[in-house]
């Protein structure tokens, strides 16, 4: 029981997270009342979670050979470059945030940024999304015995702890500040973001499309990526305790090039402090 | 907004190579190793496979339970549905023994000794 909530929990954590994330952001902007883009968003992955799960069950042949790699790989992908826009959008956007003046993102440009908000939840719940409901059904299977009953009982419980602790996400980040959600979860997602993006490069190496896979160094010894603790960290900040050489390069540069993104302000203060000191009230009033 | 392009750009790339080393890999036909997942055990458990050149494991499972064909440093994570066969591309390995379990089965495990 106790194997089977962690499997649950864990492929949850990620897509609860960001749900709560994206929740909160909504709450935070004042768009409220936008949040059926965002369920609409995770029921639809939970839908075509479940119809990769007959997919996978039903078709045979190379499709069912090469389909879930690309599948997986475009979710991969489309899910970095959706958050990356996002946090660029929000690295634009934090100065106008700032003190009490989210109204005045107006409202074509909000609106636009709501079906992003959309299929962001929907990458966030599908990725993982098949791969829960097989592992769920692989459970349902084994009812016959007191053991598969527990089994599934914790799976059901791993479900519901992930949505528990995304619940608590969006409640902490609506009691922030706003200034501050969008600095931590700029940062959050710059994290994630780059362990996508790493993790995808990986994986294309692993089917032989780029070369090399190779590990550089085994930090296993120290936190394994398989064991509970590794295993969150690998999902929110793309922890490998053995990364070959380019996965490591991908993470970098991605995070080189993020940070250039999704905190202009910080470079551009950094800038102002030689110069003259332009909108410093308008920075002290933060 | 240009951003977003740029990044679409990148997933159409990574998306033709992976359909073209499809092609190519139907073209040049790396080897195959079968395995058979029954009574949640691999058969057999332990297979050899020449170093240095990628290959392909061919899976059946005979159970009546989905299985994940998983070793995460190799990047490899399949499912296998009952009654199915499925084809996994593994890259070029080093010299060296690699297990693989069925992640939804822990005790399930093959190892693949690479020489």
């Amino acid at each position: 029981m106790g194997a089977t909530f962690v499997v649950v929990l864990r492929e949850g954590f990620e897509a609860a997270l960001l749900l709560g994330i994206v929740y909160a952001y909504l709450a935070q902007i004042g768009h409220s009342d936008s949040r059926r883009y965002v369920t609409v968003g995770a029921g639809l992955a939970v839908a075509a979670s479940m119809l990769m799960g007959v997919a996978v069950t039903i078709l045979s042949g190379p499709l069912a050979d090469i389909g879930p790699d690309v599948i997986a790989l475009t979710v991969i992908f489309g899910a970095v470059a959706l958050l990356t826009w996002h946090g660029w959008w929000m690295g634009q956007h934090a100065r106008q945030l700032r003190g009490d003046l989210q109204r005045r993102i107006d409202a074509a440009h909000a609106s636009q940024q709501l079906w992003m908000v959309g299929l962001i939840a929907f990458t966030g719940v599908f990725r993982e999304g098949a791969e829960t409901v097989l592992f769920l059904w692989g459970l349902m299977t084994q009812l016959t015995d007191l053991t598969g009953m527990a089994a599934l009982l914790g799976g059901a419980a791993g479900l519901a702890g992930a949505a528990v602790l995304g619940w608590l996400v969006f409640q902490g980040g609506r009691r922030l500040s706003v200034h501050r959600f969008f600095a931590i979860t700029s940062l959050f997602i710059m994290l994630l973001a780059a362990g996508l993006f790493s993790a995808g490069i990986g994986r294309l190496q692993g089917i032989g499309l780029l070369p090399g896979g190779e590990p550089l160094w085994d930090t296993s010894w120290l936190l394994d990526e398989h064991g509970s603790v590794g295993g969150f960290l690998a999902g929110l900040v793309g922890y490998r305790a053995r990364p070959s050489a380019l996965e490591i390069v991908a993470y970098l540069v991605y995070l080189a090039g993020a940070t250039a993104l999704f905190f202009p302000h910080v470079l551009r203060r950094r800038t102002r402090r030689n110069g003259p000191v332009v909108g410093s009230a308008e920075t002290s009033r933060v | 907004m240009r951003l977003a392009t740029s990044f679409s750009l990148l997933l159409t790339i990574a998306l033709t190579l992976t359909f073209a080393a499809g092609l190519v890999g139907a073209a040049d036909k790396p080897a195959e190793v079968a395995l058979t997942i029954e009574k949640q055990k691999f058969d057999p458990a332990e297979v050899k496979v020449k170093a240095g050149a990628p290959f392909v494991l061919v899976v059946t499972n005979k159970d009546s339970k989905p299985a994940e064909v998983e070793n995460k440093d190799l990047k490899v994570e399949k499912v296998v549905a009952p009654g199915k066969t499925v084809s996994i591309r593994v890259r070029a390995l080093k010299a060296g023994s690699y297990v693989f379990v069925d992640d939804f089965n822990k005790s399930a495990q093959v190892k693949i000794v690479a020489e």
